[in-house]
Formats: C-alpha cells, sequence, structure tokens
C-alpha cells in the first residue's frame, strides 16, 4: 500500500516537474513568473485531442504536430507580448502574463467549450509489478516520458551550443550580451522552450484528468510550489520539489482523504518559505555580483 | 509633502499650527472638489431618472469590488508589496459575516466591522510569513493562501461547501430593514470612509514610511524606518480594507458560498482591476473596479469573449500605460498642478512612475 502510493505519487509528480521545470527556465533567464504556463499546456492537451478524435492520426505523429504548435505558441506569446515590455519590473511581466492566461482560457472556452472532455487513453490499464509494488502502466509511461524529456534537457543544457549560451544568460545577462550572445534570440528560446514543455505537461496529464478550459489551474499551483523549493532558479531542485509535493499529496490523499490533497502542498510551502525564505537550493549565489 | 518653500503665502506657513490649516493642506482642494462630485454623483444615482432596482444591485457590487481594490492598491501600489491572495481575504470577511448573520442574527453594521477585523487578523498573522519574502515568492505564497482558503471553505463542514450559506433576503441595519436601495448607500458609505482613511494614511507618516520602503528599502531602513512594523501594518489594514468588501458582498448577494470564494481567479481578478486603473493612483481602482465588474457583466453570455477582451485590454494597457489609464488620463490635469505649485513657490510632489515592487 505504502509503495504504491508512493510510486504513483512520483509518477503526479514527474508531470508537475515538466510545469515546474518550465517555471524555472522562463523565470531565470526573463524575471517572468509565468501564469500562461499551464494554459500552454491546456492548449497543447486540446491540440492533441483535436488530432487525435477529429483527424484520427496517430498518437505519435500527433504528439509531434502539438509540440511544434505549442512551442510556436511560446514563440508568438514572446514576440507579441513579453518583448514590448521586457524591460519593466516583474510585477508588469507577471500581470501580461495574466492577460495571456485570460485570452488563452477564453480562446479555449470559445473554441472547444467549457465542459470537460475525455481524452483517449493510450495505454493498457491493467497494472504491472515492479519491484513488488504494482503499479498501473500509465504511471510508468508517464515516468518514462518525464525521465526522457529531463535527459533531453540535461544534454541541451551540458553540450549544445544554444544551451550553454542559456546558462549564461541566466548567470549574467549583460555579460553574456558582451560576450556576443543573442540575448534576444535566447529568451525567444526560453519561451519557445517553455512551449515545449507544456505540450508534453498536456499531452501527458489530459489523459488522468480530463480536457477542457481549468484543467491545468491546480497542476499549475503545484508546479509553483515545486519551482519555489527550487529557488526559482534551481532546476534539480524543481524536479526535487515536484516528487517530494508528488508524494506527499498522495500520501496525504491516501492516508487523510483527497480533499486535503491541494491544502498540502501549501502546508509545504509556508513551511519551506518561513524556514528558508529563498527556497531549499537558495538563489544567494546569484545576487553576489 | 509638506514642505513651505521661502516663496509660500504666509498664510501657509502660519496655519502649520492650526490642526484646520494642516487639513486643508492635506487634502488638497482639487482632490477634495473631484472626490466630492463622484461621491455627490454616486449618492445621487438611485434617484436618477431610469434607474431601476436591479441596477443598485449590480452598482453596489462594483462599489464593494473598487473597495476591494483598494485594499489591494494600498499593497501594490504604495507598500510595493505583490499580493495574488487577496481574493482570500475577501472569502474570510464574507464568511465572518454570513456566519455571524446566520447563526447570531446580527445587525449587519456589527458583520461588517467582524469581517473587517477578522481579516485584518489574519492579514497580520500572514504578513508576519510572507513579509520575509522577495517579491515573486511573495506572490506564489499568496496564490497559495488563496488556494488553501478555497479548499477550506470547500472542505470544513462549517462553511457548507458549494451549497453555501443562505442569508435572508433583506438586511437588518440599526434595526430597519434595508433592500438594494439602503445597501448601496451601506457600499457607498464603506467606500467614502475606505477612501478618505486611505487618503489620510498615505499622507501621514505612515504613509510616508511605507513609500520610502517601496522606492529603496535600504535607504529607508538606514533612516531608521522600521520595515517590518510599517510592512505588517499595511498588509493588515489592505487585508481589513478587502474584508470589510468580503463582508460587504456576501451581505448584498444574500448567498455566500464556495463556488465565489473557493475560487482562486478572483483573488486575481482584484490584481488587475489594480494594473489597469492604476496602482499608485487614487482613482485607479475605482476604474479598475468598474473595469473587471462590467466587463463580465455586459458580456454575460459570452464569457469566453469576456476573457479574452480582459486579457488583450490588460496587456495593451501594460504596453501603452504601465502606470495604469489613470495616469494616462491625469496627466494634463497634474501637469497644471505642478505648474500653479511652482508659481507660488511651492514644491510640487515628484511624479508618479510605475507601480514600482520593492524587488526588482
Amino acid at each position: 500500500m505504502l509503495g504504491q502510493q508512493i510510486m504513483s505519487g512520483l509518477a503526479t509528480g514527474s508531470l508537475y516537474a515538466l510545469t515546474a521545470v518550465a517555471v524555472v527556465v522562463v523565470f531565470r533567464n526573463t524575471r517572468t513568473i509565468n501564469l500562461a504556463q499551464g494554459d500552454f499546456a491546456m492548449i497543447g492537451a486540446f491540440v492533441a485531442l483535436l488530432l487525435l478524435k477529429q483527424f484520427g492520426l496517430n498518437y505519435y505523429f500527433a504528439l509531434v504536430l502539438t509540440v511544434v504548435a505549442v512551442t510556436l505558441l511560446g514563440v508568438v506569446v514572446e514576440r507579441l507580448v513579453m518583448r514590448p515590455i521586457a524591460n519593466s519590473d516583474w510585477l508588469t511581466l507577471f500581470t501580461a502574463t495574466l492577460g495571456v492566461y485570460y485570452i488563452l482560457h477564453g480562446l479555449a472556452g470559445w473554441l472547444w467549450g467549457r465542459d470537460t472532455k475525455a481524452f483517449p487513453v493510450t495505454f493498457d490499464p491493467t497494472p504491472v509489478n515492479v519491484l513488488g509494488t504494482i503499479v498501473s502502466e500509465g504511471h510508468l509511461f508517464n515516468m518514462a516520458w518525464a525521465a526522457s524529456i529531463g535527459l533531453v534537457l540535461y544534454l541541451f543544457f551540458k553540450f549544445s551550443k544554444q544551451g550553454i549560451a542559456m546558462r549564461a544568460v541566466t548567470d549574467d545577462p549583460e555579460t553574456a550580451r558582451l560576450m556576443g550572445i543573442p540575448v534576444r534570440f535566447i529568451v525567444m528560446l526560453t519561451w519557445a522552450m517553455a512551449g515545449f514543455l507544456a505540450a508534453f505537461a498536456g499531452i501527458l496529464t489530459a489523459p488522468i484528468i480530463y480536457v477542457g478550459p481549468q484543467m491545468m489551474d491546480q497542476v499549475l499551483i503545484k508546479g509553483y510550489v515545486a519551482a519555489v523549493f527550487g529557488g526559482l532558479y534551481s532546476i534539480p531542485g524543481a524536479v526535487i520539489g515536484s516528487l517530494m509535493i508528488g508524494v506527499t499529496e498522495n500520501l496525504a490523499g491516501g492516508y487523510l482523504g483527497s480533499q486535503y490533497k491541494t491544502a498540502t502542498a501549501f502546508v509545504m510551502i509556508v513551511a519551506l518559505l518561513s524556514l528558508r525564505p529563498k527556497g531549499l537550493f537558495g538563489i544567494q549565489k546569484r545576487r553576489e555580483v | 509633502m509638506i514642505t513651505a518653500s521661502p516663496g509660500a503665502k504666509p498664510s501657509a506657513i502660519l496655519g502649520n499650527g492650526s490642526a484646520i490649516a494642516a487639513l486643508k493642506q492635506r487634502f488638497r482642494r482639487q482632490d477634495a472638489i473631484l472626490m466630492g462630485l463622484l461621491f455627490v454623483g454616486l449618492a445621487l444615482f438611485p434617484r436618477a431618472p431610469g434607474t431601476e432596482g436591479w441596477m443598485l444591485a449590480q452598482a453596489a457590487v462594483v462599489i464593494i469590488y473598487i473597495i476591494a481594490a483598494q485594499g489591494v492598491a494600498l499593497l501594490v501600489g504604495y507598500t510595493g508589496l505583490v499580493t495574488v491572495g487577496h481574493g482570500g481575504f475577501l472569502a474570510i470577511g464574507a464568511y465572518t459575516a454570513a456566519l455571524l448573520t446566520k447563526l447570531f442574527g446580527v445587525d449587519i453594521l456589527v458583520a461588517i466591522v467582524a469581517g473587517g477585523f477578522m481579516s485584518a487578523v489574519v492579514g497580520m498573522l500572514l504578513g508576519l510569513v510572507f513579509l520575509r519574502l522577495a517579491g515573486p515568492f511573495m506572490a506564489i505564497g499568496t496564490l497559495g493562501f488563496a488556494f488553501f482558503i478555497g479548499t477550506v471553505v470547500n472542505n470544513v463542514p462549517l462553511f457548507e461547501g458549494r451549497e453555501g450559506i443562505s442569508l435572508p433576503p433583506t438586511n437588518r441595519l440599526l434595526g430597519m430593514q434595508i433592500g438594494d436601495a439602503g445597501f448601496y448607500y451601506v457600499a457607498l458609505f464603506v467606500l467614502a470612509l475606505v477612501t478618505l482613511f486611505l487618503y489620510s494614511l498615505l499622507r501621514s507618516g505612515v504613509g510616508r514610511a511605507v513609500r520610502a520602503l517601496r522606492d529603496s528599502e535600504k535607504a529607508a531602513e538606514s533612516s531608521g524606518v522600521n520595515r517590518l512594523f510599517y510592512r505588517t501594518l499595511a498588509f493588515s489594514i489592505s487585508a481589513c480594507i478587502t474584508g470589510l468588501a468580503g463582508a460587504l458582498h456576501g451581505l448584498v448577494i444574500h448567498y455566500v458560498s464556495a463556488e465565489v470564494y473557493g475560487d482562486i481567479w478572483y483573488s486575481v481578478d482584484l490584481l488587475v482591476a489594480v494594473v489597469v486603473g492604476g496602482a499608485s493612483m487614487l482613482m485607479g481602482p475605482f476604474v479598475g473596479g468598474l473595469f473587471v465588474v462590467m466587463v463580465p457583466f455586459f458580456l454575460d453570455q459570452l464569457a469566453d469573449f469576456a476573457s479574452i477582451l480582459k486579457g488583450v485590454v490588460l496587456i495593451l494597457v501594460l504596453i501603452f500605460a504601465p502606470a495604469g489609464v489613470c495616469e494616462v488620463v491625469g496627466r494634463p490635469f497634474r501637469a497644471w498642478r505642478r505648474r500653479k505649485l511652482i508659481e507660488v513657490g511651492r514644491t510640487p510632489e515628484p511624479e508618479v512612475g510605475q507601480a514600482i515592487t520593492a524587488n526588482r
């Protein structure tokens, strides 16, 4: 029972991680807390549903098209909304993403309706036995996806030219520009990455819950909480935070009652922030210069 | 700014001792005229031809939103702290008032004051946690608070979740039964009190202290401004004002349920109101409150379109009028006032900038 709770907590947590990592990546490169992150994912889920149901495409083909579409959405948002106000204070940037949130919410409701829809389940629901605990195949599927995306991101940041440039912008945008790094392009790439991660978050979350304009609201909040665990700067911190939240809320849901799931995340964040106001992995290093 | 420079009229300097002169300086005449006209207009609204009962109820909701937005503006505009969780205080005010009315049948005067007081207490306690956080962390923390309140009212049996608490169709004020028109005046009276209070507060030592902290935390602290004290005070006053609005809101719609107050995006609406209107402008919450209530109201059948419109307007305002609509509208007026002040030899106030946040 306990092992099972932990396993499914890890599976949920790995989905939160997709959102949390995107929140961190956008924040540390652009000072923007992106409230529209959940809505990118929501749009992704709708697009995937449309491709699967309406056009009857193959799951993986639909997945690729969705990823491309939502990545483009991220770029469009950066060009049309965020770039004109890029030098404002963070409240302005934050509120602008709120505007994007409203627009995408309204757009989804207008195009596809406010009622919730079921997303076709692509995997076999029969549970499998892993290391003595019973896990559903869907959970394994999600964890595998999240892990491989994590690996791709790791390789990107470690070895690719753009990834290294991105880290340079995170550390010090001013110096990065002086060194000839195209900061504006990197910022665009950052938003593209937010879209990329959101597409997967949407497609993988949709079968577990439903598809509808509100589908990602709860996930988004937990993504934030997880991002704060990593001090809003650390990607590994965000991943660890996500897994911790997934497991804790699942245990709380299992032993206290499912209505306490969300409140658990809040209690965790208040406890953490009152002990360590800048997150578990701190950002002290960044502000020294 | 109450500095009398060498060229000032003698009366301005001589009058400094008396309380009336000090008041005259604080409540500058133009502000008094503007606000006076506005409130007289609002007070005459129920008597205007063509005004019907439902309009008064709706107008009361607008007024209540303006009050709530003023609470948020005190934090976002003047204190430099960003809150995304004031819907939580709205809920605390509403449930306090509703439970007192339902269980004890108290007068609405008691219910409203209790709602504000309860919010202020919770605000003070939360302030002690949140104020340690740097800007973006505080925004997320307050959002979590709104979420927490939503979970509580959805699940704790006392609050009756989505069923909600129904209140009697008329409210009792000082022994009289009042309908929509009466309640409109109650809301207007609270709005006038809150506006007057905020106006004086922001021109008092407390107002100067919080603004100094907003503009430069280090400079203010090294001049002896107690950061924790003033910020906690501002947080708790802000929570109190929004709590008052919550109490009024529950009473005016006679129904308090998790359907309404459990929704965290309520809180976000308040931030939108403040940012659109102008966070550090006296009239900002008025314009913003009107905007966030009336756009969905007129586009009732087109809720999705209202959402899109709200987003587009918000983004356009941020790009073209980052300090809010009121800042742009009021520009000629403020330029005129600056000229006049310089003519009589007084130092004009510094221009308002953007809604400055404490931690960039």
